[in-house]
Formats: structure tokens, C-alpha cells, sequence
């Protein structure tokens, strides 16, 4: 009930506040937030809610047109700088900003637009590669199958495509093709990245996997952490992370680091709850989740994957 | 039903109300238990990996089934289903973890057992952890229902195929069911559930 009281109060008095605020400082919300904000997910934030309550015509079509470009992954590095520029323009125009006396807000409020609907265009690209069904009769798909085993055990080579050594890296029987259910060919992609931009970390993890008393299925937990971090990036979770460590328009390689990342963490995580056996699985990701989400709730908060343990 | 009077052995119900209900200090409060008891029902899903066990939870659940992945130790969702509430266990297929199958086996109401039906190769595999299943003496009488899974798929054999492949008509101890579905268009699982349903009431 309170809640409601109180969006319809800020309903109602967001315009006189920013009338107010507009006179006094001599600057338009944006702009404040761009010099007030600290750069990064604060900022983006600030700037997302900004444009999204806004009921000027000229930022209303802004953010649509936006939002389409987005949604049909139309922000590429040919684009993205005529996209940006574009919004800019737009912003300067309606807000009667002169850009020579304010130089650092077109460069702040586009990296802003850069973070926000290139975070818009991750997601549907994570979705559109879930949606990809694994498929032993593409030839993509098995080299990938392929080249995941070669990363992850260079040592060993493969008998034959069906065989029973996929259960060394944690898939559920002999083929694989099977378990990547509903993550699809994003699930496979996360694995090879893991094995490929972090070969010792993930071998030490593989190895951990192995571990006789906390040994759990490494292929298998990895495709329900892809399912997972991908429930992070829908639900805006994510943001936070993505908006901090993207110093340009976030990719695929954005989501695969952070994939990277809870991996690497869950590891550790389910080492130290010493679970009796893999049944546990579920309880311990619950909690693991949580614990994501705790830190994400910090605006200021960054993953890296500490490149040490890498050189181990 | 007996032995779940005391609740010492309901996994479902909360420490607290174990005290409770031994200490019969309220009779009210111990009928109305009891009724609660009687309708909060086990039903345990099996069977091999990717057989579709995951969907068919959620199907049952009505949730979203595009984005299953393969189950790592077990799921569980309350479900409700003509006046029962239904505690559905999914566990997970994969033959490193069905050893740890028979941790979930007591207090089950109906097994219930789901096989896909193009699996041709593994029939064999099937039928025999089914028949393992049967012999064990904490789940004996137990009601089962069998789901033929994935008859959308071009190679699927019948449910009537698959039933005499798995030796249900041998089965003398307990009522059994087969039952043909299609779990990611929902096809056939509320028939199959509405038969265990039935099959307890009765009992």
C-alpha cells in the first residue's frame, strides 16, 4: 500500500522536482547524473531509469528506436558509432545542452547508451544461441563437441565419437548430445570458452571434479551454470557486473567471462560445503545463487577470475 | 497410511509439528492433521537420463519446460492434483547418481517411471533398472505408473511396445499403468497423474 502511495507521489512530483533541480543547477537530470554518478553500473543505472521514466517525446522515440536496433542485434562496431552519436544528438538537441561547454557529457552519456542497450542486445543473442538445439547432424556442432574434449584432455584422445570417455569431463553417458537440453548450443559454447581462455583453470577445476569424495559431473554442472547465469542476465542481475568490467559495447565474450567466473566460483563453493554426495547438487547452487546475487546487489561490484590461480 | 500418524517419518512435515503431533495434546488439532496427512501424497520420478522425468515435473507444475538441463541430484514441487497435494521427487537419470536412487524410496505413494520411447538402444537398459526398482522391499505394492515419453518423435515405439518390452504384464504385486505422452506439449501427463490419483483414493 505504501509502495503505491509512493509511486503515484513520485508520479506526481518528479517533474517539479526536476523543474526544480533544471533551474537551481542549471542542468538537466541526465547531465547531473553523468557528473554526479561514479562511471560504470551507478551511472548506467541512473542514466536507465532516467530514460525509461522519461515523458519527452523526442527521448520516448529515442529509447523505442533504441530498443528495436537492440533487439534485432543491429549494434555491431560498423554501427555502434552512428548509433551513438545519433542518441547524442538527440539528447543535446531536446535538453538544450551546448556539447563545447559540456564536452564530458556526450562521451559519458554515450558509453551510458553503449552499456545499456548493447546489455539489451547480449541478451537476446544469449537467447537466440539457447534456442540453437545441439545438432549431431551439423557439422559446427560436433567440431565444437570435438574441440571441447581436445581442450580439456589433450593427453587422451577419443576412441570413437559415441564412447564412454565423455564421462571423464562430466557428460551423462556416451554421446553428449543429449544433455544440453535446453541451454542448446549455448551451453556447449560457455564449456569450450572455459577450457579455451582459461586452460589451467579449468583443467584444475576438471580435476577437482574428479576429487573421489567432493567429485561432481563437470560438463553436466557446467550446462546448469549456463543456465544459470543466463537467469542472471534476464532478470538484470547481471547489470552490474556486465556495466563495470564492459570497457566497450558488451558481447558474447561479456556473458562467456562471467560464465568463466561462476564457474570457477562454484567450484570452490561446493569444495568448501563438503557435501556427502552429488544429490546435494541443488541445495548448494540454491545457495551459491544467493550468494551471487548478494554481491551483485553491490553497485560497485566486479568479477575477475583471479589470473593467478591461472599460471597455477 | 499408518505409520505416517506420529509424522516421524514425513520428511515433508516440519520438526516442530512432529512434537506436536506426539504429544496428542489437542485432539482438534491432530484430526486436522491427520487430514492434511492423508492428502499431502510421494510420488517419486525415475528413469533413465534424458528420458524427460525434468519435463514432466514441470509440465506437471506448469512451468516453463524450453529450459531444462539435466538434473544434478533432484528437483522438487508441490503440485496439486484432484484434491491431493502432491510432493513430486525428480531424480536425476544419469547412472553415476542412480545409486542414489533408493535414498528417496520410503514413504512413496506411486513410483512413477518415464521412459523414451525413440531410445531404442536402451530399452534393454531401461527395463532392467525397472525391474531392480520392483524388488526393492520399500517400495513394494507401490502403485506404478508408467509414462512412454516423446511418442512425438518419428522412431517412438507404442506404449503398448514398450510395456510388453518391459514386462508390466508380469507385474502380480501392485496395480500398474501405462501411459503414453508427449511431455514438452503436455500430452497424456495429466491422464497419467489423474490414474494415481484414482489409484491411491481407492486403497
Amino acid at each position: 500500500m505504501f509502495k503505491y502511495i509512493w509511486t503515484l507521489v513520485y508520479w506526481y512530483f518528479r517533474p517539479f522536482v526536476k523543474w526544480f533541480l533544471r533551474h537551481t543547477t542549471q542542468m538537466c537530470e541526465l547531465q547531473r547524473i553523468c557528473y554526479g554518478q561514479p562511471s560504470g553500473a551507478p551511472r548506467a543505472f541512473a542514466i536507465e531509469e532516467s530514460l525509461k521514466q522519461s515523458r519527452n517525446a523526442n527521448i520516448r522515440t529515442l529509447v523505442a528506436y533504441l530498443n528495436d536496433i537492440a533487439d534485432q542485434r543491429r549494434i555491431t562496431t560498423k554501427t555502434e558509432r552512428k548509433i551513438l552519436e545519433d542518441a547524442i544528438k538527440t539528447v543535446l538537441v531536446t535538453k538544450n545542452i551546448n556539447p563545447t561547454a559540456h564536452p564530458t557529457f556526450a562521451k559519458s552519456f554515450g558509453k551510458c547508451v553503449e552499456l545499456i542497450w548493447g546489455y539489451r542486445q547480449l541478451c537476446v543473442e544469449c537467447e537466440e544461441l539457447r534456442k540453437t538445439s545441439y545438432s549431431p547432424e551439423n557439422p559446427d556442432h560436433e567440431q565444437l563437441l570435438l574441440k571441447l574434449w581436445s581442450l580439456l584432455m589433450p593427453y587422451e584422445s577419443l576412441e570413437a565419437r559415441v564412447t564412454k570417455q565423455w564421462q571423464k569431463i562430466g557428460f551423462q553417458g556416451d554421446d553428449p548430445k543429449t544433455d544440453f537440453r535446453g541451454m542448446g548450443i549455448l551451453g556447449l559454447e560457455n564449456l569450450v570458452y572455459f577450457a579455451q581462455e582459461y586452460p589451467s583453470t579449468a583443467t584444475h577445476v576438471l580435476s577437482h571434479s574428479n576429487h573421489p569424495r567432493y567429485g561432481y559431473a563437470f560438463a553436466i554442472v557446467g550446462i546448469n551454470l549456463t543456465s544459470m547465469a543466463l537467469k542472471l542476465l534476464r532478470d538484470g542481475s547481471a547489470k552490474t557486473h556486465i556495466y563495470n568490467s564492459s570497457k566497450t559495447l558488451p558481447m558474447i565474450r561479456a556473458f562467456h567471462q562471467f560464465y568463466c567466473y561462476l564457474f570457477y566460483q562454484f567450484d570452490g563453493f561446493w569444495i568448501e560445503s563438503k557435501p556427502s554426495n552429488m544429490m546435494e547438487f541443488s541445495s548448494i547452487q540454491e545457495k551459491f545463487e544467493n550468494s551471487i546475487r548478494m554481491a551483485l546487489a553491490n553497485p560497485s561490484t566486479v568479477f575477475r577470475i583471479n589470473v593467478a590461480v591461472d599460471n597455477i | 497410511m499408518s505409520e505416517y500418524i506420529d509424522g516421524t517419518n514425513c520428511p515433508w512435515i516440519p520438526e516442530k509439528q512432529h512434537n506436536m503431533l506426539k504429544s496428542k495434546q489437542s485432539t482438534q488439532h491432530y484430526s486436522k492433521s491427520l487430514i492434511r496427512l492423508r492428502s499431502k501424497l510421494r510420488l517419486l520420478l525415475l528413469g533413465l537420463d534424458n528420458a524427460g522425468k525434468t519435463t514432466i515435473l514441470k509440465s506437471l507444475a506448469s512451468e516453463d519446460i524450453t529450459q531444462v538441463t539435466p538434473t544434478q541430484g533432484f528437483n522438487i514441487k508441490s503440485v496439486q492434483s484432484e484434491g491431493f497435494k502432491l510432493n513430486v521427487w525428480d531424480i536425476g537419470g544419469a547412472r553415476k547418481i542412480r545409486p542414489y536412487w533408493r535414498n528417496y524410496f520410503e514413504n512413496t505413494d506411486v513410483l512413477i517411471y518415464v521412459v523414451d520411447s525413440a531410445d531404442i538402444k536402451r530399452l534393454e537398459e531401461t527395463g532392467q533398472e525397472l525391474s531392480e526398482l520392483l524388488l526393492e522391499e520399500k517400495l513394494r505394492g507401490v502403485p506404478l505408473l508408467v509414462y512412454a515419453n516423446k511418442q512425438d518423435l518419428g522412431h517412438a515405439v507404442t506404449a503398448a511396445e514398450i510395456a510388453e518390452g518391459l514386462g508390466l504384464h508380469n507385474i502380480k504385486d501392485r496395480d500398474w499403468q501405462i501411459q503414453s505422452c508427449i511431455a514438452i506439449e503436455g500430452k497424456g501427463v495429466k491422464e497419467g497423474l489423474e490414474w494415481a490419483c484414482k489409484n491411491i483414493k481407492r486403497k
